[in-house]
């Protein structure tokens, strides 16, 4: 997916870069990454209060070998050839069609059903995240009402299925293209505007959104729309019984068959959503768009003074973010049959945004690991009932603590916040990142 | 001519920053504005770039009104940047941010890249190097170099010498004057009149957002007024006698320019030791 046409050279100057970083920066590769460990974990300390020490020591200690691991396999994947990244991806989505099993969902989620868990909360997150990360993470413009294109998906799934009685498939056309069209409508008007006043005012739009189907009678208020029709069964086809099938737990399922009972044809439904827009917003990204998205982000005055067309690119982007939300809505709202206003709070914007940021805004990978991490762990506590979201909030603070840039970030990203246009494009233009002052007094020499 | 700006006026809210600024360049030349800071010096070449909408007033470029058209396809008319603070991309490296300098153009851009590490060779030893992490001598030749990538009829630069050692500096006008002689027209902003005005053929004095003075820039180098409040020497003397000398219209102004002399120094100074941490 990466390594399409166009990206090729890219691809080739990425391989000299991370080589020559291999070779300088990391004193001999990851055996040294590793050594520097102790010494990092006890400067970190030495910066926090006394009575912290020992704590901020431990908790070095233990997590930043996680980010180590997570940047050698970034090198590892940058200097890999197309074969072996073709083998990763059948791994993945081998790995990805078995996952519904119940071995592994007992481990999982010992709490809920694992199979609805994987559709939504998880699938959708990541679908989510995905199309927020094209907003967010590429072209660097910091959206706090994501969720209205997400409301938008659903509540077209909803109007047009039961009431005009469309079909699931001719919806998810109609509320993507729907989805975009609301982008556009609520770009075109703000996009003049930068970081925390853009940030401001697409969160007022997320609680339009939500406060106008609240109060249309057509879409029944607060009561929301039951009985949405789920979608047209494809095959009849179920697995059969019998080895391999019953050791990977899908012996007799019907995967192409959409009833109300069992979870796992959705979410297979919504990874072919998934897969399908990774490799949209994958080539997107190695494309003339994504450079020019790199380019707002980093800069937007120098990239219009580049020739960079910024306000049609921040557009595409809020256009193509909000088409991805709204693919997310209509396939949530076949599986649910029924939603509310209320499925679509100004919290679930949050949740998504801090899943991007979590997980490494900018970078594929880290921000499904981020959405995947957002969604499970409080279902994960579950049985800790009213603590969950408090382990829930602390596990973030720790994460972010430790690894401000994410837990799997581009390299590009981490070069943006070290020089201190912090990892969120305009809205961190202000804010200097940790080596900002120190990068200031050495250009001043 | 080709660039002409006519009587323009730009504000930012109700404050106006340019009060009507008229400034002409000819096909070939080195043009400087000079003056100190808040004179607008900025103000115009984001005006001319396109970063800045003007209230009122023309800007001709090639005989063509540009003054309407937006900044991305002023570049494609012929008109490059190098911005205030650098303003390169931070997370690509230089071959990256080299090649967005030559985004709206079309065909193949390796001779131009060639020539581009010919001029600057520092950036050719450091071709994959993120552009955040160099300093900022090394920025400053990535900002010109990947302005020079547009292949621009008129190259705009904006302070090439903020927070610069006094030997880059040096350097970097070196350069400037070669890309000139290669058949760039540039018009380059500075605070630092002294080097400005050995390096340009003419000036513009810019004051609070008026021209003050335009001259040959050798005839600058000795105004007594000009050296009283930009460059900083003899500053007693030559303005007690330039005072009310030859600058018939602007006598007035002059004794109170000539009056700042030490002032003007104690603000410049820690401005510029600050500058790298400034981008807009």
């Amino acid at each position: 997916m990466t390594d399409n046409g166009n990206g090729k050279g890219n691809a080739v100057l990425t391989k000299t870069a991370a080589a020559e970083n291999g070779g300088n920066g990391g004193n001999g590769g990851s055996r040294g990454r590793f050594a520097g460990l102790g010494e990092r974990a006890r400067l970190r300390a030495a910066q926090s209060p006394v009575w912290a020490r020992p704590v901020v020591m431990a908790l070095n200690l233990v997590f930043a070998p996680f980010g180590v691991v997570a940047d050698v396999l970034r090198d590892w994947w940058s200097v890999q050839g197309r074969g072996m990244r073709w083998v990763v991806y059948g791994l993945l989505v081998l790995f990805a069609l078995v996952l519904p099993s119940d071995v592994i969902g007992d481990v999982m989620s010992p709490h809920t059903e694992w199979q609805t868990l994987l559709f939504f909360p998880i699938g959708g997150y990541i679908l989510l995240a995905i199309g927020l990360n094209v907003v967010v993470g590429q072209a660097g413009l910091l959206d706090l009402g994501y969720v209205a294109f997400f409301a938008v998906g659903g509540y077209t799934m909803a109007i047009f299925g039961k009431y005009h009685g469309w079909n699931f498939w001719e919806i998810l056309v109609v509320g993507v293209l729907i989805a975009a069209l609301s982008g556009i409508v609520l770009g075109a008007p703000t996009l003049r505007l930068r970081g925390d006043y853009l940030a401001i005012v697409t969160l007022g739009f997320g609680e339009i959104i939500r406060i106008s189907a609240q109060n249309w009678d057509y879409v029944n208020g607060p009561n929301g729309i039951s009985g949405i029709p789920h979608p047209p069964n494809l095959s009849e086809w179920s697995f059969p019984d019998g080895q391999p099938w019953e050791f990977l737990g899908v012996a007799g399922m019907s995967p192409f068959t959409y009833g109300a009972l069992d979870g796992r044809p959705y979410y297979y439904l919504m990874l072919v959503v998934i897969i399908a827009v990774i490799i949209f917003c994958k080539r997107l990204e190695n494309s003339r768009v994504g450079r020019s998205w790199a380019a707002i982000r980093e800069d937007e005055d120098a990239a219009e003074l580049m020739g960079v067309p910024t306000f049609k690119f921040k557009l595409a982007a809020f256009a193509i973010g909000a088409a991805i939300g709204g693919a997310a809505g209509v396939v949530y709202g076949s599986q649910a049959t029924s939603i509310i206003p209320n499925n679509f709070p100004f919290i679930l914007s949050a949740t998504i945004l801090a899943a991007v940021v979590l997980g490494g805004s900018g970078n594929l990978p880290g921000v499904m690991v981020g959405a995947f991490l957002v969604a499970w762990l409080p279902e994960y506590f579950r049985g800790l009932a009213e603590y969950r979201i408090l382990i829930f909030g602390g596990a973030l603070v720790v994460m972010m603590a430790l690894r401000p840039e994410g837990i799997l970030p581009s390299r590009r990203r981490q070069a943006e916040l070290a020089e201190g246009t912090g990892g969120m494009g305009s809205l961190g233009a202000e804010v200097g990142g940790p080596d900002t002052h120190a990068a200031a007094v050495e250009g001043a020499k | 001519m080709l660039l002409e700006i006519r009587d323009v006026h730009v504000h930012y809210g109700k404050i106006a920053a340019l009060k009507g600024i008229t400034v002409e360049v000819e096909e070939g030349e080195i043009v400087t504005l000079i003056g100190a800071n808040g004179a607008g010096k900025t103000t115009t070449l984001k005006t001319i770039s396109g970063l800045r909408p003007l209230s009122s007033g023309r800007i001709l470029f090639n005989g063509q009104d540009i003054s309407r058209m937006p900044g991305h396809k002023r570049v494609l008319a012929g008109i490059g940047q190098a911005p205030e603070g650098r303003g390169i991309f931070p997370g690509m490296t230089v071959t990256e941010n080299l090649h967005m300098g030559a985004y709206a153009r079309k065909g193949d851009v390796s001779k131009d890249l060639a020539e581009v590490f010919e001029l600057f060779p520092r950036l050719a030893e450091r071709k994959n190097q993120a552009g955040g992490t160099m300093s900022g001598g090394e920025q400053q030749m990535l900002a010109i170099g990947r302005a020079l990538m547009s292949r621009p009829k008129v190259l705009l630069l904006d302070e090439p010498s903020m927070g610069l050692a006094p030997m880059l500096i040096q350097q970097i006008f070196t350069i400037i004057e070669e890309i000139n002689r290669r058949g760039t027209t540039v018009l380059v902003v500075e605070q630092n009149a002294q080097q400005a005005l050995q390096l340009a053929h003419r000036a513009y004095v810019l004051e609070t957002g008026r021209v003050l003075k335009s001259a040959p820039a050798s005839e600058l180098l000795d105004d007594p007024e000009v050296r009283a409040a930009y460059l900083g020497g003899g500053a007693g003397a030559a303005g007690g006698s330039g005072g009310s000398g030859d600058s018939g219209d602007s006598g007035g102004k002059a004794a109170a320019v000539a009056s700042a002399p030490g002032e003007a120094a104690v603000v410049d100074e820690p401005v510029q030791k600050t500058a790298p941490d400034d981008r807009d």
